[in-house]
């Protein structure tokens, strides 16, 4: 296997163009992705993140060669996405959620022999590695019966037994634990970790950020087709100021004291944010020295004043991000 | 992993295309139904239409609305298997996978007429029930060997119209609009030779219209067509079927890439 990233991209914009009507059109014009340069390295989870629309899907397709970029370039294990996708495909795998992409008259089964033929699984090993496959997501008992008797998370497992059924080296995921049912989305998160372990790139996009904590050493964070932030989570936290978060909760601040929190050391963010009757302030802070007890102290006024200190998560990351990035 | 990737094979993706159509006909066969119903409405409309219509019209009659119902069985089939992809969410994964979407087209097409084959054979009951007795054929071997072959020429236009299908949504519109055309032109509710003489031409770029004139060769006593023979119409099919089969071919491989382009591969 070659080394090199298993994606770079650079400057990877795309349009959408769509006309409606037949007679008097509308042009609606979309800049889903406005340049995006992303290296993804080789042999591990990659997660992407960003809200509805930002460009996730449009990203994903684009690399994984179901949709030219309308300008830009994208490597894929070193090869074009847009000029080699004969030699791409049969090496990558694509699961994209949601109940639609199989055929619904016939059964799980004949479904993956169907895409096991068109990828060329070599057919004396075909029935063993769909056998294999379906006991990996947990379907072997529902494989004979018809996709269209299948709940949303037993069709969105299929997608995913059929994207690993010709063993590629590269895996692209969108949503894949969308619509499953706790437990089936903790197999299935079970189910991706193994497969890095077999060596497969994974490129994940996800909404549920613990997941994305759980499974992506590395994230992005897609904002308005443009990459707002990409590093480990830790960077992640020290980029978003800091990775202890304090939580302080009364019934209103006066603003003299908001800004005294601010000018504690080490804090680099006070939001605030009504909750019920209280108001709550989350303040971003980067160093030790600073103690929820300097924060009380400075908070004489508010016998109801409740304090915390937690880990700064991956949701707090992501919404300060965006935020960000919107205003 | 593997060091190098799984490889794809035409003839077994074309294989794999046509048993997935077969399975997916056999979990619903009650749909033979309504797709039985347009050929009986074919054969008893045909009848009435050429009935007087020399010693042969039973022929006329059969190949007729053979043509018509093949024609729904074989190019509709083939175009509309492309819009249920899309509908259905299964092109996508199709065009993501190694195997050109061409062979996939192929195997359905194979499929088609194999069901456009069924249509012919109801036609041609309803039509023998309708005269009370079965038509007087030159030579009955060769004109099922040619009926088949007339199907085979037919399917070459499938495949280019289900390209189509996979460039535009509206593929179905435009289809309906070369139906009738498609009718009158290739001679199958008139002979083309009886119609004014600068139809003929035109009739011509249709493979299934020499086709069909070979099989008038062979199922009508002393019949002399456009006048080049039975070897001649057989030819002229064979080239015809081989230029539409390149043309698919061309076709699939800038609409694939028309279709990244635009984006349409699925609809919401
Ligand atoms: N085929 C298409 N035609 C027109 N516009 C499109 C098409 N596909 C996506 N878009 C637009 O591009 C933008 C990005 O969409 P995309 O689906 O990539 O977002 P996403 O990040 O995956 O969102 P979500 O989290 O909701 O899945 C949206 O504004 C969307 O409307
Ligand atoms: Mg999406």
């Amino acid at each position: 296997m070659s080394d090199g990233p298993a994606i770079e991209t650079r400057g990877v914009t795309r349009v959408f163009e769509s006309r409606k009507g037949f007679l008097f059109r509308e042009k609606t014009r979309t800049e889903a992705l406005k340049g995006v340069d992303l290296v993804v390295e080789r042999g591990a989870i990659f997660g992407l993140l960003g809200p509805n629309g930002a460009g996730k899907t449009t990203f994903t397709k684009i690399l994984s060669t179901l949709l030219l970029p309308t300008s830009g370039t994208a490597l894929v294990l070193g090869h074009s996405v847009t000029k080699e996708t004969a030699w791409l495909r049969p090496r990558m795998g694509l699961v994209l959620g949601g109940e639609r992409g199989l055929y619904n008259r016939v059964s799980g089964r004949e479904n993956l022999r169907y895409f096991a033929d068109l990828y060329g699984v070599p057919i004396a090993e075909r029935e063993r590695r769909i056998g294999e496959v379906l006991e990996r997501v947990g379907l072997t008992d529902a494989a004979d019966r018809r996709t269209e008797e299948y709940s949303r998370g037993m069709k969105q497992k299929l997608h995913i037994a059929r994207g690993i059924l010709h063993r590629p080296e590269i895996l692209f995921l969108d949503e894949p634990t969308i619509g499953l049912d706790p437990k089936s989305a903790r197999e299935t998160r079970k189910l991706i970790r193994s497969l890095v372990s077999d060596g497969v790139t994974i490129f994940l996009t996800t909404h549920y950020m613990f997941e994305a904590e759980e499974l992506c050493p590395r994230i992005a964070i897609l904002s308005r087709g443009r990459i707002v932030a990409r590093d480990t989570l830790d960077g992640l936290r020290t980029l978003v100021g800091g990775d202890r978060t304090f939580e302080v909760e009364a019934y209103g601040f006066e603003d003299r004291e908001i800004e005294s929190l601010r000018h504690l050391p080490g804090v680099s963010k006070v939001a605030s944010e009504e909750y019920g009757p209280a108001t709550r302030l989350t303040m971003r802070v980067r160093t030790r020295e600073t103690t929820l007890d300097d924060v009380r102290g400075l908070l004489p006024g508010h016998p109801e004043l409740a304090v915390r200190e937690r880990r700064t998560s991956l949701e707090d990351v992501y919404l300060d991000l965006v935020e960000e990035e919107a205003t | 992993m593997a060091a190098s990737a799984p490889a794809y094979t035409r003839a077994r993706s074309t294989v794999a295309s046509l048993r997935l159509a077969v399975l997916q006909f056999m979990a619903d066969p009650q749909w033979l139904i309504p797709s039985m119903i347009a050929p009986v409405i074919f054969g008893l409309v045909s009848f009435e239409l050429f009935r007087g219509y020399g010693p042969y019209f039973l022929i006329y009659a059969i190949l007729g609305a053979g043509m018509m119902s093949m024609w729904g069985q074989t190019l509709y089939g083939s175009g509309w298997a492309t819009g249920q992809d899309r509908n259905f969410g299964t092109l996508e994964p199709t065009i993501q996978s190694p195997t050109p979407y061409l062979y996939v087209v192929l195997g359905r097409v194979l499929w088609n007429v194999v069901s456009g084959l069924f249509g012919g054979l109801i036609v041609y009951a309803v039509v023998v029930g309708a005269a009370g007795q079965p038509p007087a054929l030159a030579n009955p071997l060769a004109s099922i060997a040619l009926f088949v072959f007339v199907m085979l020429t037919l399917a070459a236009i499938g495949v280019v119209f289900a390209a189509f299908y996979v460039y535009t949504r509206y593929a179905g519109f435009i289809q309906n609009i070369g139906e009738f055309a498609f009718y009158v032109g290739t001679g199958c509710m008139f002979p083309v030779v009886l119609l004014p003489f600068a139809v003929t031409p035109i009739a011509l770029v249709f493979p299934p219209t020499w086709a069909l004139d070979a099989l008038r060769y062979v199922a009508i006593p002393g019949y002399t067509g456009f006048g080049w023979g039975l070897w001649g119409d057989v030819a002229g099919a064979v080239a015809s079927t081989a230029v539409y089969l390149a043309i698919a071919g061309l076709i699939f491989r800038r609409v694939e890439r028309q279709v990244l382009a635009k984006g349409n591969l699925s609809d919401y």
